[in-house]
């Protein structure tokens, strides 16, 4: 009888180390899924930053101002039209094109 | 060993215990085990409560889980508005422990002169100062980085409008709580902001999350907004109509465009306009959505619906002549005049030349009560069904109460006012065979179902009408574009000032549709004081609705229902205002 006891006893003493132990594993396990899942809400918050950003550089007004401030661009209208006339083309073709108001590009 | 007791022959000790002593100490011991048990039992059971609570006092906690607000995104799916985390600095003044070099530092992180950074952490009496609201998140970490004690940082989120002024007006903005102060930030303030979520864990001593405890409430996220702009179309018609608005010298400009098949708004403009995220010195100028707030006498615009109601109602055909000389008609003690004698027009000439007698001669066709209802049915006078705050009502009096002469006077847009948007709106029934359909700033892809106010065959005249008007030979030829056919109305609207008009401030109107067959958009665009002496709608106006449809229907894929001729531009017919 006494042996049994003091089995159960041991037991009994194993089983509560044992499940200290397994309580602090998982409330250690459980801060580096907290860490991790932080981590994840950040690199989200900054995949947002960043596609706002991206976003924000190409905008049309962005673009717009990029081209005409450092490119030196300009709006094309109808009225900037270059004819192209054929070597060969009658001769109706080419009064046209002298009458074209045309740019060099 | 002989100093040793002997307790078995001890004859001191063989003295006899009486029982009860014993007994006495068993009783004893089996109390205080009882009290022991007692308590357990207190502790356990009946008191639990209370000892639970205590306990999870001092480690539990309730952490708030925080809802992103959704992001407002245009019809492609390009986002308007977004959030974006940004920490707000702060501090302890009287815990702060800092070198000259380094607050130095911190002052020109937080763009601010040291003296007012100094004056702020000098208020010892305080034991929060915010040092800056939402600093970019590069900065916070530089902040960070210099590692001053006594200066937190608080993690918040901030509203980036990445297409800044284009959509402005329509987006709006949010304040410094989250909370939309304009436009779609305000009227889906509600969906936007999401619902904070809860839970409640077990901090260890460093503060560690380290147990979940209890039942969680998970934050609903903010619904993301999609709206019926496209950015494109909103960037176009913000760009004509900023070169538009400088180059007329005009004090501000609106464009609204609609696709009139769903009735979805595709731009709606104004300059002059801000950058939602630097709002430090705006003003109402500024922020003004004019093209749904402010309402002005739309002019020669309306003379379309003039005409079209008196269509509806049988008194006139498109060729109907009406007597348009000599130029002048009295009326009440007023006089009312064209810009020149245009003779004998039909209703058609009537609407291409814009002669002003023309249209007040086919209103006198019609009782106020009929007019006063067609108003009515096409939205003047009442609030636009859409989810958008600041959105105004126009006004038309009761029919009751109307003068022969401003019965007269309405027919060409004067007397009652209403918003661009409204004006725009009305002419989905013209665009829509008829039919005014409910407009929306979300985005829908199905056909808008509408009341029908006019006949589709005297929606086809007026259309016709309109194509006329935009033509060599009307007043809004500059409206042409290469490829498609187009047709609409210019107005040119005096300026009420105090009582009385003046006589050098203009408001030009431009309202049409494109193509003119089979209308895909409505494009309304009003220049608010022309000052460079190109006040005329059909001049001021026209060219940027050119440019507007041209743009938007080929972004649309809308293929061309002309063939390409070069651009000739004829001399307009000069506008009766």
């Amino acid at each position: 009888m006494a042996r049994l006891n003091l089995i159960l006893l041991l037991a009994v003493l194993a089983s509560a180390l044992y499940l200290v132990r397994t309580q602090y594993e998982s409330r250690r396990l459980y801060v580096e899924l907290e860490k991790a899942t932080a981590e994840a809400r950040k690199i989200e918050m900054d995949n947002e930053r960043l596609q706002v950003e991206k976003r924000a550089q190409a905008t049309p007004l962005k673009v717009e101002k990029l081209a005409k401030e450092r490119l030196q661009m300009r709006t094309v209208t109808p009225a900037i039209t270059q004819y192209v006339t054929y070597k060969d083309a009658p001769a109706a073709a080419a009064g046209a094109a002298s009458a074209a108001e045309g740019t060099k590009p | 060993m002989s100093r040793s007791v002997l307790y078995s022959s001890s004859p001191l000790l063989a003295s006899k215990t009486p029982v009860w002593r014993s007994k006495f100490i068993v009783a004893g011991i089996a109390l205080a085990f009882a009290g022991l048990a007692g308590r357990a039992a207190y502790i356990q059971i009946f008191g639990n409560e209370f000892f639970q609570k205590q306990g999870e006092v001092r480690f539990a906690r309730t952490l708030e889980l925080p809802a992103n607000r959704g992001r407002i995104l245009d019809r492609n799916g390009l986002i308007l508005a977004s959030s974006v985390p940004a920490s707000s600095i702060w501090a302890i003044p009287e815990d702060v422990q800092a070198s000259k070099a380094q607050l130095a530092e911190l002052a020109t992180l937080l763009e601010m002169p040291l003296a007012d950074l100094n004056k702020k952490l000098g208020d010892e009496d305080k034991t929060f100062v915010w040092l800056k609201r939402q600093v970019d998140e590069p900065v916070a970490q530089k902040i960070h980085a210099i590692g001053i004690k006594g200066i937190y940082q608080r993690k918040e989120y901030k509203r980036q409008y990445p297409e800044g002024e284009t959509t402005a007006h329509v987006v709006g903005f949010t304040n410094v709580e989250d909370r939309g102060q304009e436009g779609i930030e305000l009227a889906f303030n509600k969906d936007l902001a999401g619902k904070a979520g809860s839970r409640r864990v077990i901090k260890d001593r460093l503060g560690r999350v380290v147990e979940d405890v209890g039942e969680q409430m998970p934050p609903v996220e903010g619904k993301d907004i999609q709206l019926s702009i496209d950015s494109k179309v909103q960037f176009f018609a913000y760009q004509k109509l900023r070169d538009a608005v400088i180059a007329r010298k005009a004090k501000a400009g609106s464009v609204v465009v609609l696709d009139s098949t769903t009735g979805e708004v595709l731009a709606l403009v104004n300059y002059p306009s801000y950058v939602p995220d630097r709002r430090k010195n705006l003003t109402g100028e500024q922020l003004r959505n004019r093209a749904l707030t402010d309402t002005f006498e739309p002019g020669s615009t309306m003379k379309p619906i003039t005409v079209a109601m008196a269509l509806e109602a049988g008194r006139i055909k498109p060729q109907t002549i009406i007597e348009t000389g000599p130029g002048r008609y009295s009326l009440g003690g007023f006089t009312i005049s064209d810009t020149h004698n245009y003779g004998t027009l039909t209703v058609e000439g009537v609407i291409q030349k814009s002669s002003n007698v023309g249209a007040l001669k086919i209103a006198q066709k019609m009782s106020p009560q009929e007019m006063w209802e067609t108003y009515m049915a096409l939205g003047y006078g009442q609030k636009p069904q859409i989810q958008f705050p600041g959105a105004v009502t126009g006004r038309v009096r009761p029919w009751k109460t109307w003068r022969p002469v401003e019965q007269a006077t309405m027919a060409y847009g004067y007397g009652l006012s209403a918003s661009l948007f409204q004006m725009a709106h009305s002419y989905t029934a013209f665009a829509h065979d008829g039919q005014i359909i409910p407009v929306t700033m979300l985005k829908s892809s199905e056909p808008a179902v509408g009341v029908q106010v006019f006949s589709a065959a005297n929606a086809h005249a007026v259309r016709r009408m309109l194509q006329m008007a935009a033509a060599p030979g009307g007043t809004g030829p500059l409206a042409q574009t290469v490829g498609y056919s187009v047709g609409g109305k210019s107005g040119t609207a005096h300026k009420q000032v105090g009582k009385g008009y003046a006589t050098n401030k203009y408001r030009a109107w431009f309202t049409g549709m494109a193509p003119i067959e089979a209308p895909r958009i409505i494009v309304g665009v009003m220049i608010d004081e022309p000052s460079d002496g190109n006040y005329f709608g059909g001049v001021a106006a026209a060219p940027v609705f050119s440019e507007v449809v041209q743009q938007t229907l080929r972004m649309m894929g809308v293929q061309p229902d002309m063939s390409v001729k070069p651009q000739i531009t004829t001399q307009a017919v000069e506008e009766s205002f």
